[in-house]
């Protein structure tokens, strides 16, 4: 389709003449078959959608142009989520996007970006992140997988858990020990796996929303180029932290919070508490703390968009969406009546299924650093607490 | 259009200008003013006129400063991080209205002038029971610093009216409040009035806004005295900020102030761009100003234990000053109320 705009031509545009572009072009080219599935969907379902934006160049509105990206400023990056919530769009295996490129981007040799970022961009490598182990969870940095050299491999002994659609996956990117005897800090290494090396095992987890989202993966002998190594030995824990920040402005992005009350909004109408006053003023209440924190959240992505570094202070924004979102599932559970027992959506509807939600709002505390973890950090980090 | 490196150097001069009178950590001068007669002071209030602050939002062409609603922003916060008495807001809602002689004289400092609006508690609306003209008749409450003002500009049915505070026919009744200043209940019986063009809603939404930032300011402040006290306290031979109930506790007021912040500048730019949603924006931002608020004093209390408790320490003057701004210019409640009526939600 020759006339739709190029990046030049959609920079030039007024935000709201790009909003809308983006909105037509999601409207016809979305699967509508997929249009707000209940449950994170697998690359077998998602892929055709990624394939589309891949097709149109539109995969990675963060990337440098030079790099395959869009090289949007932040303000219209935010505008193609916000479309993508709009029109009920399905989350991709967006790890290789969101957190492997821009680490090469900044971290690899130039030997790996010319060979993993075009493969993420064509949909041929879909990755998955190996941070958590069973017995570090909060406590990352006491992870325990190894990776001892041997000629010119590493060989990579231990476990991974928590590992998001690994089972979808045919690379991984690894937190390792390269050095028991350093601090626990500095003695890991980033390294790049493919998930189809001899001694891989992935076991996928049953979860509270009876979804096998999640993954153990293990490592057995795994042998891994060392040229698959991600800048320094030794100092993988700086670059995962930095990662950590851009994940948490992801996670604190208000748009899980702005979907999830809209759909108690329909529920309120359904119900028939809409026009209850006791009811209004709790939803008030809730559209408040979102307004609010729209006007938090575009603090932090300014601060990426100048190109600063963001803070430890961008941890607030995680707990404050995080628990928003489970504030207002709370008020769905409160007016769902017997419907909040049900296990499917009310009467076939995807967008009323409050049940469903509310379990999909358990681990967003939980996961990306809990938010007590979080509470730690802004104590500490922030106020200066000893 | 400023620049936002421009807008950034605005902003720090005005905030240091103004801890030029409101020294944080001082309340000396803050304590010796309070339940005194006016509830403030006037050589300071002169300080303040010639400073141009009564003045900020007027046109130049008026005789005013014509800064930014963000300046002004800037200014209140720094102003109730150091609890300043005098009334500044009341003063810059009459200077807003008033042209001429009498904006002079009040920009000047010869003159202040208090606005008289509200017939009852929890409104956000000029009472109309009071009419207004060449004489003044009915009953204003909650005029602030009353016993202070020179004159008071009074809005009722007929709209604006200059009545002079010593006239006959105007009385007095001060009722202190919680933070050392007081409310007048002024009643006004065939008082003579000079009327005046204009109407004061623009003015009260400035109003309000300037008060979500002086509350901004009162609870910064009162969370910094909190961070210090846990950070030096030492019981169970450790310092109590190192318990993490404490630390968490503290997390979730820094993430309140945070909140407060990015409202209230996100409001006042919204006037600044003079954007349909922008009375919205100040109901929003006085909503969470006044909830945070009062939720940090409250707490600043509690995790300073008994000591916080005392009228010696300073803690509990955060804390009564929340108490009046909180609900000055409509409350939590009033506001989430009025947002609910003026959002335009984008997906209805």
């Amino acid at each position: 389709m020759s006339t739709e705009p190029d990046l030049d031509a959609l920079e030039a545009m007024d935000d709201e003449t790009f909003r809308l572009t983006v909105r037509q072009w999601i409207e016809a080219n979305y699967p509508p078959e997929l249009r707000n599935p209940p449950k994170r969907l697998h690359w077998r379902e998602n892929r055709v959608w990624y394939m589309r934006l891949a097709a149109r160049g539109w995969l990675a509105p963060g990337w440098p142009r030079e790099h395959g990206g869009m090289g949007l400023a932040a303000a219209r990056q935010l505008i193609m989520l916000e479309e993508q919530e709009r029109h009920g769009c399905a989350r991709t295996n967006d790890h290789g996007i969101i957190l492997v490129g821009p680490l090469l981007i900044r971290y690899g040799t130039p030997e790996q970006k010319a060979f993993f970022l075009p493969r993420i961009l064509s949909g041929e490598h879909v990755w998955c992140q190996g941070y958590s182990e069973p017995n570090a969870g909060s406590d990352l940095a006491s992870l325990r997988t190894s990776a001892v050299a041997d000629g010119p491999d590493w060989v990579v002994n231990g476990q991974k858990i928590w590992t998001t659609l690994a089972n979808d996956a045919n690379w991984i990117f690894l937190l390792v020990r390269t050095d028991k005897t350093a601090k626990k800090q500095e003695g890991i290494s980033f390294l790049l796996v493919p998930m189809d090396s001899p001694g891989i095992t992935v076991r996928p987890i049953v979860n509270l929303d009876l979804h096998d989202e999640f993954c153990e993966v293990f490592f057995d002998n795994v042998r891994v180029p060392r040229t698959y190594t991600v800048g320094e030995i030794n100092r993988g824990w700086s670059m995962a932290k930095a990662l950590l920040g851009f994940e948490r402005i992801f996670l604190g992005s208000p748009k899980q919070s702005a979907y999830a009350l809209g759909r108690l909004r329909l529920l309120a109408e359904r119900m028939g508490v809409w026009d209850e006053p006791l009811f209004r003023d709790r939803y008030t209440a809730l559209r408040l703390d979102l307004e609010d924190l729209k006007c938090l959240h575009a603090r932090f992505v300014e601060i990426v968009r100048r190109g600063d570094t963001l803070g430890p202070d961008v941890s607030m924004l995680k707990v404050i969406q995080t628990e928003l979102f489970q504030k207002i599932t709370d008020a769905m559970l409160d007016i769902a009546g017997e419907h909040a027992g049900l296990l499917e959506p009310m009467e076939g509807n995807r967008e009323l299924a409050p049940g469903a939600l509310f379990i999909q709002a358990r681990p967003s505390t939980i996961y990306g650093g809990s938010n007590e973890i979080q509470r730690n950090i802004i104590a500490k980090a922030v106020l200066d607490l000893p | 259009m400023t620049s936002d490196a421009d807008l950034d150097e605005s902003l720090r001069l005005i905030r240091d200008s103004a801890r030029g009178i409101a020294t944080p950590g001082d309340t000396r001068r803050i304590r010796a003013l309070r339940f005194s007669t006016t509830g403030f002071d006037r050589d300071t209030w002169c300080q303040i006129c010639a400073m141009g602050w009564p003045g900020l939002r007027v046109p130049e062409a008026a005789g005013g400063s014509e800064l930014s609603m963000r300046a002004y922003v800037a200014l209140a916060e720094v102003l109730g991080e150091g609890l300043v008495a005098e009334p500044l807001i009341p003063a810059a809602i009459a200077a807003h209205v008033l042209r001429g002689p009498g904006l002079a004289s009040l920009l000047g400092g010869e003159t202040i002038v208090i606005p008289a609006w509200q017939e009852s508690a929890n409104t956000l609306g000029v009472g109309l029971a009071t009419s207004v003209g060449t004489r003044a008749n009915g009953q204003k409450c909650f005029v602030p610093l009353a016993a202070g003002g020179d004159m008071f500009l009074v809005a009722g049915q007929g709209g604006l009216a200059l009545v002079a505070a010593d006239a006959p026919g105007v009385r007095i009744e001060r009722q202190p409040t919680q933070d050392g200043g007081h409310f007048g209940t002024v009643t006004f019986s065939d008082a003579p009035a000079e009327p005046v063009a204009g109407a004061l809603e623009p003015a009260l939404e400035e109003a309000t806004l300037a008060t979500a930032a002086m509350l901004l300011g009162v609870m910064e402040r009162a969370f910094t005295l909190t961070l210090d006290y846990l950070r030096t306290r030492e019981q169970f031979g450790r310092k109590i900020g190192s318990f993490q109930a404490l630390q968490h506790r503290a997390a979730d007021l820094s993430m309140q102030i945070a909140l407060t912040r990015a409202s209230v500048e996100a409001a006042a730019a919204s006037i600044d761009a003079g954007s349909p949603q922008s009375r919205a924006a100040v109901s929003r931002a006085k909503a969470r100003a006044s909830q945070a608020a009062m939720m940090v004093t409250r707490e600043a209390i509690q995790l300073h234990g008994g000591i916080g408790y005392t009228d010696e320490y300073d803690i509990g003057l955060y804390l009564r000053r929340a108490m009046v701004l909180a609900n000055s210019f409509g409350g939590a409640a009033t506001h989430r109320a009025r947002f609910a009526m003026l959002a335009v939600e984008e997906d209805a």
